[in-house]
């Protein structure tokens, strides 16, 4: 009907031509937005940073969330061991002891979710003699994954590396207990000899770690030396998986029996997984994740409340310019679009400092965990962080648009 | 004072117009049965005594509110019965208005303020910066187009304002007190102008104010007294 009538005056010649400048007008409105939230940026600067950091943590914790996990769950292990799923054949229950053939152990590192398998072989009561005295002790020959697996890393000295395994080196690691009541103290143990069944060992280092404590009186030989010179060595009855991360423990267990059945006789396999421990880790990554992401939304929300908040009052306080411009012909759409993109240019801004930001932690974050950042899932989360913003600028700016544009004039133009 | 050419173009015409408010059960008439015609090259003083109404009928003139009753024709038009829009747009391309406060946007410079009326009515950036040279070549202002409008002097705002409501060539002007807050040599200034641009614009021009001086400048006066207009 408006515009029927319009059309019928502009015919009648009482108003000039439509100029077709709509579009014109829109990009006029939109730098003039722009300039206003640039000229009044002060009254911005708060609920920008507000926006920009909750974008920037959304962005870094979503991009680098796995990495995080990983590492936070790698230190959370060190404590419990929430992802190692122990595998083994029960001795007591047939009359010959199983072990893990080595196509089992290919194939179990080829599950999805594993990220390291080690095996070990066991041979109780082992002696050494040492300056007339007799040393009683378990011995464990172990591959190089073994370290990484529990955490291990060297109290003096170094571990086992892959070297060592390949060439079956006489090398040996003690526990620290072990060293100490041999040797004196575990510095003094470095670079000694170990002899054990007509064999001589050069003690190499001293495990260390969280959890060295349970193997503090043992001593370990590469895989490979024990297996061609101890006698009486166990095979390899024992193997244990780590997870990447405490997701695919679950999956892991499950595939486990099917993958070694597979491969060779499953009579008197065992599965073990701390269950309980587990869940705690869970339930502990769960609270710590709801802390983050409610933290970040109610970032998000604070800003948006904040726009909100400074929009209405802006509408308040410009009332008389609203009423300038409606009486200079401005129609209610063009001081509903000014207003609405002023609350986006605001969003806009803030999510873009917040990308660049969150770029900044990401890189940062990367370098410490020594990872690389998924370029995927971050053009994804830069996405994500536009769009949230265009949403937040709507949504925090219609209703304040609404009500400027639907100002009477005569009430703007009287308001003091 | 101006020589009017009677038989110039019909601008305004009201007929019967009237204006009530409500206050609690009581109606308070501001505005009973306003007769007025303004032709173009006409200008035309409305005086009267403070809460006589005058502000009240210019509102009504530049469509910010409507009235209670009567005609309103512009050009033969009857502008109450357009759509919200299309009193908008009337107003932006046929209206010019100059503020007894004069109302100019904060923060923002001479050329931002007469860009708006030309970005409401659509004129291609590249026409704007010679149409607002000339708007305020007509003013003596070109020189201060850079300049902010809160760095400006009360009589320069003014005259500023009096560009703004030029610079899209409207067929009729309104001004509510345009001298209000001027001295008297920038009274006479701006009046000057007013008198220039009705004779050479062949505008017609409107004026609300209660000093007899700039009534005097004006080709026709009429008072507002007890919501009756009169002209003299």
């Amino acid at each position: 009907m408006a515009n029927k009538t319009l059309q019928t005056l502009r015919a009648a010649g009482f108003l000039p031509p439509d100029r077709g400048t709509r579009l014109l007008r829109f990009g006029d409105l939109l730098r003039i937005s722009f300039r206003e939230v640039l000229r009044k940026r002060r009254r911005y600067i708060g609920v920008m940073a507000s926006i920009a950091l909750g974008t920037a943590g959304f962005i870094t914790i979503v991009t680098m969330g796995r990495d995080l996990k990983a590492n936070f769950n790698n230190d959370l292990d060190l404590l419990g061991g929430a992802t190692i799923i122990a595998a083994h054949f029960d001795p007591q229950m047939y009359d010959r002891q199983e072990w893990f053939r080595n196509q089992t152990v290919a194939a179990i590192e080829t599950i999805p979710g594993v990220r390291d398998v080690t095996k070990s072989r066991l041979r109780s009561g082992a002696t050494t003699t040492y300056q007339e005295k007799v040393y009683g002790f378990n011995l464990s020959g172990v591959d190089n994954n073994y370290w990484s697996l529990f955490s291990f890393s060297p109290q003096h000295g170094r571990l086992f590396n892959a070297t060592d395994i390949a060439e079956g080196r006489k090398v040996a690691v003690l526990g620290q207990d072990l060293a100490k009541t041999i040797f004196g103290s575990p510095e003094a143990a470095i670079g000694q000899i170990l002899n054990m069944d007509n064999n001589l060992y050069q003690v190499v280092g001293i495990i260390g770690g969280v959890r060295a404590a349970d193997k503090s009186l043992m001593a370990f030989l590469p895989i490979t030396t024990a297996q061609s010179r101890i006698p009486n060595i166990s095979e390899v009855s024992s193997l244990y998986i780590r997870c990447n991360t405490w997701d695919d423990v679950a999956s892991v267990a499950a595939a486990l029996p099917e993958v070694i059945k597979a491969n060779q006789t499953d009579k008197g396999l065992r599965v073990q997984v701390g269950w309980e421990p587990l869940k705690q880790v869970q339930r502990m990554f769960w609270w710590v994740s709801l802390f983050i992401y409610a933290s970040i939304g109610a970032t998000l929300v604070l800003g948006g409340f904040g726009i909100w908040n400074i929009m209405m009052a802006a509408v308040s306080a410009r009332t008389r310019e609203i009423g300038l411009k409606k009486a200079m012909g401005a129609e209610d759409s063009d001081i509903l679009w000014q207003f609405l993109f002023e609350a986006l240019t605001v969003t806009f801004t803030s999510a873009f400092l917040g990308v660049m930001m969150g770029r900044v932690g990401i890189e940062y974050m990367s370098r410490m965990l020594g990872s690389s950042p998924p370029e995927g899932l971050f053009m994804l989360c830069l996405a994500a962080g536009l769009a949230f913003a265009a949403v937040l600028g709507i949504g925090a700016g219609l209703y304040p648009s609404i009500r400027a544009s639907r100002m009477q004039v005569v009430d703007a133009m009287r308001y003091e | 004072m101006n020589n009017v050419k009677k038989d110039n173009e019909l601008v305004i015409d009201i007929q019967h117009l009237t204006k009530d408010y409500i206050s609690g059960t009581e109606k308070i008439s501001v505005l009973k049965d306003i007769n007025l015609e303004v032709r173009r090259g006409e200008m035309m003083a409305i005086m009267g005594p403070s809460g006589s109404g005058k502000s009240t009928l210019l509102f009504i003139l530049g469509i910010f509110q409507p009235p209670s009753g009567g005609v309103y024709n512009v050009a033969g038009i009857d502008v109450l019965k357009l759509s919200r829009d299309a009193q908008a747009i009337f107003r932006r391309e046929k209206m010019g208005f100059v503020f007894q406060s004069c109302d100019l946007l904060e923060n923002s410079t001479v050329y931002e303020n007469l860009e708006l009326p030309l970005i409401y009515t659509g004129v291609k950036r590249r026409e704007r910066p010679d149409k607002i040279m000339e708007a305020l070549q007509r003013v003596n202002l070109e020189h201060r187009v850079r300049q902010p409008s809160n760095r400006l002097s009360g009589g320069e705002r003014q005259r500023v304002s009096i560009a703004r409501a030029l610079v899209n060539e409207p067929e009729f002007i309104l001004a509510d007190e345009p001298t209000g807050q001027l001295d008297q040599a920038n009274s006479e200034r701006v009046m000057d102008y007013f008198v220039k641009i009705t004779e050479e614009a062949r505008v017609a021009m409107v004026i609300v104010t209660h000093d007899a001086a700039t009534a005097a400048r004006c080709s026709r006066r009429s008072l507002l007294s007890e919501g009756m207009l009169k002209t003299y």
